[in-house]
């Protein structure tokens, strides 16, 4: 089972995501991509760790190539955030094609996996034209995001905590 | 309460008009004076409240709390602003987020959530209309 999740700044995706992979039994493995630069995204990355405490996850931190990680076969994986990778590919690893790398990496990790969930953001929608490099990042995330969508078996839009169901069936735990 | 929300222009304050019947006296801008909140049927612009209260020092979940006490049946505006790229001045990243958790929790207390697209209403919480 694959499913994306969503939305926009502070719609609660993370608080969705972490509800459904909660509500299964097998191990869970969390994947975090957010470089640890500066102040505020230190704050962020203890934010997201404090509503992960005593659920059970082992966090990988990779902020790159996440094909690499070994994971055993039938767990569960959360990966934050598709935003970040992104970046990080196009721009710490000057990877030509993110949107590619990454939804390849992505198959390749959840083809062993019994759940995958990846968390994504919405970075296209302020109408405001930006420098190129912005323009292409947001090219790619728009291109890594359809073609998720596109694998997902379920793909969910967190709208102010309230989780859109945008392909497939809401999963029980969140009715 | 209900809420309504959506992108900016998407129809959210001539679907309240025309839905709940209201004149524009009865609908009051998130950036007016407390009183005037309190008492008013309707407010538009939620997200002028958030940014009033960032100038202020004040926080605005907690003032949002206290105007949803005061005011149980008051419906509620807000746009969605936290879809677009994560803006480079720090003040303008703290207003988007707190919009987005303001949203948050005005939707965990709304009984009914209505989001407009292109004019078109989808009721995402509650009963439909």
């Amino acid at each position: 089972m694959f499913i994306l999740i969503t939305g926009g700044c502070k719609n609660g995706k993370s608080a969705i995501a972490e509800k459904i992979i909660c509500s299964g039994g097998s191990v869970r493995f969390y994947i975090a991509t957010m470089q640890p630069f500066g102040k505020e995204a230190e704050i962020a990355i203890n934010r997201h760790r404090e509503m992960r405490a005593g659920k059970n996850f082992k966090t990988v931190e990779k902020y790159t190539d996440i094909g690499d990680i070994a994971l055993p076969e039938k767990c569960s994986v959360l990966l934050e955030c598709m935003g970040n990778l992104c970046a990080n590919e196009m721009f710490s690893a000057g990877c030509a094609d993110p949107a590619g790398k990454i939804i390849r990496d992505i198959r390749k990790l959840s083809d062993h996996t019994e759940l995958f969930i990846a968390v994504t953001s919405q970075v296209g929608g302020d109408g405001i034209e930006y420098p190129g490099e912005t323009m292409k990042y947001m090219e790619s995330l728009g291109r890594l995001n359809s073609g998720l969508a596109d694998m997902a078996d379920i793909v969910i839009e967190a709208v102010f905590g309230i989780p859109v169901v945008l392909k497939g069936e809401l999963p029980e735990c969140l009715y | 309460m209900i809420l309504i929300i959506g992108g900016s222009y998407q129809g959210k304050t001539v679907f309240a008009v025309s839905t709940f019947g209201l004149n524009e006296k009865e609908i009051a801008e998130g950036g007016d004076a407390w009183e005037r909140l309190k008492n008013a049927k309707c407010i538009r612009h939620f997200e002028a409240l958030v940014s009033a209260a960032v100038k202020e020092n004040k926080d605005p979940l907690e003032l949002t709390e206290k105007l949803l006490d005061a005011a149980t049946d008051v419906i509620i505006i807000m746009t969605e602003i936290g879809c677009g790229i994560i803006p480079i001045e720090r003040s303008e990243r703290i207003y988007r987020e707190l919009v987005g958790k303001t949203g948050c929790l005005l939707a965990g207390r709304a009984e009914k959530v209505i989001r407009l697209v292109c004019g078109i209403p989808s009721v995402i919480k509650g009963e439909s209309i």
